[in-house]
């Protein structure tokens, strides 16, 4: 029961572990691959504001399989991010929308409409 | 690519890609380069993977996990059912738009 406890305060503690994992994971790419990754981890953080642990956590791990492959493959970061790297993270982040702080806000206010709207007809 | 072609790809992509799928299974590099040897040069892996994520979120690809010579095992994704009934939408949606343009196309030339 005390890890329960303990996990309401601290968040969960498999998501720690997982993320530690991911750390490593990056960690061990070679130099422009872990370079890239860690930029758009960065952009993620301001952007993305997911404030949901375990999605957080998918977003990583896919995030760690596409640079794992492509350097695998030897893709140029280039290929892998494309022409305008702003829009690659944009829509890869879209995915995690449920995530996002700003969805609560998001669903309150498709309520709101839809009450109004319910109460027009 | 033009701007314009950027943001046309963006709303059909999705529909590309599952028609990429309908023809065999596949995993992600291996779209992105039919994509490329079909004229999308500019397609980024990362975008076509984005995408990929997507539409297993959504329930329309079935995906296994293969072990590859190096690297990681790669995902591979295949349509299912669900997958099936978006693509069939999405032509139709596809034909619907090409002829509502064309009939606007014929106007514009009058």
């Amino acid at each position: 029961m005390a890890a329960k406890w303990i996990e309401t305060v601290t968040g969960s503690l498999e998501e720690k572990k997982q993320y530690r994992e991911h750390k490593a994971r990056v960690k061990a790419l070679p130099t422009q691959y872990r370079t890239a990754v860690e930029a758009i981890e960065r952009y993620l953080m301001y952007f993305g504001s997911i404030t949901k642990g375990d999605v957080m956590v998918t977003m990583l791990d896919d995030l760690g399989d596409l640079f794992e492959q492509a350097a695998a493959d030897g893709t140029p970061v280039r290929d892998i991010v494309g022409a305008d790297p702003v829009e690659f993270v944009e829509t890869f982040l879209a995915n995690y929308s449920e995530g996002q702080w700003i969805n609560k806000e998001r669903q309150r206010l498709i309520r709101a409409i839809d009450g109004i709207a319910d109460a027009e007809m | 690519m033009g701007k314009q072609m950027t943001e046309m790809l963006k709303g059909t992509l999705e529909g590309i890609v599952l028609a990429i799928l309908a023809a065999q299974p596949a995993y992600g590099y291996e779209i992105t380069a039919q994509l490329r040897a079909k004229g999308f040069d500019d397609i980024a892996e990362g975008t076509v993977y984005a995408l990929l994520v997507r539409i297993e979120r959504n329930g329309l690809v079935d995906v296994v996990k293969r072990p590859s010579e190096k690297g990681p095992p790669r995902k591979v994704y295949s349509l299912n059912t669900q997958g099936r009934a978006e693509l069939d939408e999405f032509w139709k949606t596809w034909g619907f738009m090409a002829e509502r343009l064309e009939t606007l196309r014929e106007g514009d030339k009058k």
